[in-house]
């Protein structure tokens, strides 16, 4: 039995009986069962397929200022940059063109930020934010910025959202059956029924 | 991918009673009545066969590799507003390309058209530059197909819980689903306003139902497949049922390319290409093409012959004419409290007060109202904050981190007229992966569809702010360049030159050619066209098995 399934059997467990309550039989969860979570994808030692190190380095430095590590983990503890490294490489190899070079258009808008800079990596993270802003509207920006949601907010399966990181931040449990009630208000209504 | 199960296989030179083209919401149907009704079918299917074990909560794979839909890649499709335009290379329809077709992934809400969307151009008078007309059958016509459609699928809601509903023969089978907080929220700023919520009718099992088991609640329906088997799309129901018969071969990686024709102009089967591009002819006495509003026409158009240069059944010159899209608004609001809208069915409650909107306000149009959420995590990311929140960096993740289970929306769903230009074509020079000419949409709405969209837009933000959201905003409403509600261009009637298929869903030029989708709308209904398009696939089967078993076919 894997680990994913033990836990399944363990929380539906826990909650049986408010569950059958609510029309969630034994049979009903079993059938979800039947499809919770694939394990996740680990990527933490996988070398990269698509991104050049430098490259790697500058869209990490974009994707910590998107989803900035603060009080809570970023898009650097989930794992975007390999996510997107495998992504590329295995699921959408159509798209390298389009991200490579929305990337050239990032290490571009970097120089004109400061002349002298290596690459947007090179940049203090104030001028990061400053060549950010500067081209904020852009096509290139919004492919960079998607594949760091996908990153930060994907199924883990697919090697992003480490632990489950980006769920966590937002509260959103990926359990393949809830019993009501759901949220705030609908737990009030039934108690003013009652 | 594809898991074809044991079934009755027919060979190519079989001549089979029907051959039906698409297995989608109307095409499953036509499969299983016929084949229940004793008659040998194919259905030939462009997409795969997939089981409900087979779907999966990866918002990012079902997006990016199209798991369930059409592939922009292989299949492109090219733009323009109007025939002045140049059309311009990007994705203008999404429609189910799978068994079970968009039935599958979509929203499940179930409503039934009422007494005024069969009737309204007689009863409003007609609208210069369109093709606004009555439908040559009437709601008391489709009623008893209505309650087939769902008591046959499967559908729960609460008869008689909305003043506007019209008159029903039977209750709905099931309960309706449990409310949950957008509903609460909504029938509360619904009802502040006057106005008259009520339980979303939908296609999902609320209980065990015919030997399924009820929805788990797991919140993935729209643009999901359901893992349950709860959604009440044709793939856990007639697919399952037709296959049973006996009688029945559902073909799936089949690509249509053409419907053929003998000397005397009857059709004879259609051509398509297999799983590994080869060419193959299915024999059969008559053809029924049930493959969606869009594909539908094309095909027609690509069927053209020297007896049909302008394309097969096309005397009237109104194939692919009439698209009609719907409108869609979204509103949305946030809330002091925990919504959790992640979970469980997007839509519990809606309201239909907004069904005619009235005419002093000088514009034709109306629709129904939503309580919703529409976003899981990555779509919530990109949609789901206001314009005026930061959209990346610190105060964007806060953002996202208090709101994302504190939002809901409510979106409006309305008209579309019949416009001649808006329409499915052929494209000049694009051509799909298999060589075919790509699909051309051409589309601009009327202007009385932007002002009934505003309109109830503005109803929707009312209602938010009358529930006591802390912060609303809506989604621009404007011309729309991508339709997913593909209806109105194969449109039923009794005169052959303003029609293309008689009331019974005969073509009005090949006696045994059938077309039975959206495209045989004729008014767009307000915005949830999939029960009526069961409820019509339910009565045509009716009306063909009649014509075939008195030999009239």
């Amino acid at each position: 039995m894997d680990n994913t399934r033990r836990t399944f059997l363990a929380q539906a467990a826990a909650s049986l009986g408010l569950m059958y309550l609510s029309g969630l039989t034994p049979e009903v969860l079993a059938q979800a069962h039947e499809h919770a979570k694939a394990a996740s994808r680990n990527l933490d030692v996988q070398p990269f397929r698509f991104f050049t190190p430098q490259q790697a380095a500058d869209f990490e430095a974009f994707a910590e200022q998107i989803i900035p590590t603060d009080e809570t983990p970023g898009a650097k503890e989930a794992n975007v940059v390999r996510f997107v490294d495998f992504a590329l490489s295995e699921i959408e190899p159509q798209n390298k063109q389009d991200f490579t070079k929305a990337l050239e258009a990032l290490n571009a808008q970097a120089k004109k930020t400061a002349a002298q800079a290596a690459s947007f990596a090179a940049l203090s993270s104030a001028q990061q934010v400053e060549a950010m802003k500067a081209m904020e509207k852009s096509d290139d920006f919004g492919t960079l910025k998607g594949y760091v949601l996908v990153g930060f907010f994907g199924d883990p399966a697919d090697g992003g959202n480490k632990d489950e990181i980006g769920w966590k931040l937002i509260g959103f449990e990926d359990h393949f059956y809830y019993a009501p009630p759901f949220g705030y208000y609908d737990a009030q209504a039934v108690k003013e029924k009652a | 991918m594809s898991t074809a199960p044991e079934q009755r296989r027919y060979k190519l030179t079989d001549n089979v009673d029907f051959l039906i083209i698409g297995c989608g919401a109307s095409g499953s149907v036509l499969a299983r009545e016929l084949s229940r009704n004793g008659f040998s079918v194919v259905a030939l299917e462009q997409g795969p066969w997939l089981d409900r074990k087979q779907f999966t909560h990866d918002e990012y794979r079902v997006q990016a590799q199209n798991l369930l839909t059409n592939n922009p890649q292989k299949q492109p499709t090219t733009f323009r507003k109007t025939p002045a335009d140049k059309a311009v290379k990007q994705p203008a329809v999404i429609y189910g390309r799978m068994v079970g077709g968009g039935t599958v992934h979509f929203t499940a809400n179930y409503w039934r058209f009422h007494e005024i969307d069969f009737i309204e151009a007689s009863k409003k008078g007609a609208i210069a530059g369109t093709g606004f007309a009555d439908w040559p059958i009437t709601y008391a016509d489709l009623e008893p197909y209505y309650t087939k459609a769902e008591w046959e699928l499967g559908a729960s809601g609460q008869a008689g819980a909305s003043p506007f509903d019209p008159p029903r023969s039977k209750p709905y089978p099931l309960p309706p689903m449990p409310v949950k907080s957008s509903g609460v929220l909504f029938e509360q700023g619904a009802r502040k306003l006057g106005l008259n919520p009520f339980p979303a009718p939908v296609a999902v099992i609320s209980q065990a139902y015919q030997g399924r088991l009820p929805c788990a609640h797991c919140g993935f329906c729209q643009g999901f497949g359901c893992e349950m088997g709860a959604k009440s799309s044709p793939l856990p129901t007639m697919v399952p049922q037709a296959v049973a018969t006996g009688r029945c071969e559902i073909r799936p990686h089949s690509y249509v390319r053409k419907i053929e024709l003998d000397a005397k102009g009857r059709a004879i089967g259609a051509v398509y290409f297999d799983q590994h591009g080869k060419e193959s002819l299915q024999h059969a006495k008559a053809v029924i093409v049930a493959s969606n509003g869009s594909e539908t026409p094309r095909l027609l158009l690509l069927s053209k012959s020297n007896r049909f240069p302008n394309g097969l059944a096309n005397s009237s010159g109104l194939v692919g004419k009439y698209l009609m899209f719907n409108t869609d608004t979204i509103a949305q609001g946030t809330f002091e409290h925990e919504l959790n809208e992640y979970k469980s069915i997007e839509v519990t409650r809606i309201s239909h007060d907004f069904y005619e909107i009235d005419p002093k306000f000088g514009f034709y149009g109306g629709g129904g109202l939503s309580a919703r959420f529409l976003w899981t995590p990555i779509s919530f990311s990109f949609g789901g904050v206001p314009p005026s929140a930061p959209q990346w960096g610190s105060e964007y993740k806060k953002y996202l981190a208090k709101n994302f289970n504190r939002t809901m929306m409510v979106m409006g769903h309305g008209t579309s007229l019949p416009l001649a230009d808006n329409s499915i074509s052929l494209d000049d020079t694009l051509k799909d992966a298999w060589g075919l000419p790509a699909m051309r949409v051409t589309y601009k709405d009327h202007p009385d569809d932007i002002k009934a969209a505003k309109y109830m837009n503005g109803k929707a933000m009312d209602i938010l702010e009358a529930a006591g959201a802390l912060q609303t905003w809506s989604f621009p409403v404007g011309e729309q360049n991508l339709g997913y509600h593909l209806l109105g261009t194969c449109r039923m009637g009794n005169d052959p030159r303003s029609s293309v298929i008689n009331s019974g869903h005969r073509t009005h030029d090949v006696a045994n050619l059938f077309l039975c989708d959206g495209s045989s709308f004729v008014t767009s209904g307000r915005g949830q066209p999939t029960e009526s398009i069961q409820a019509l696939a339910f009565r045509a089967s009716d009306r063909i098995t009649a014509l075939a078993k008195k030999g009239e076919i």
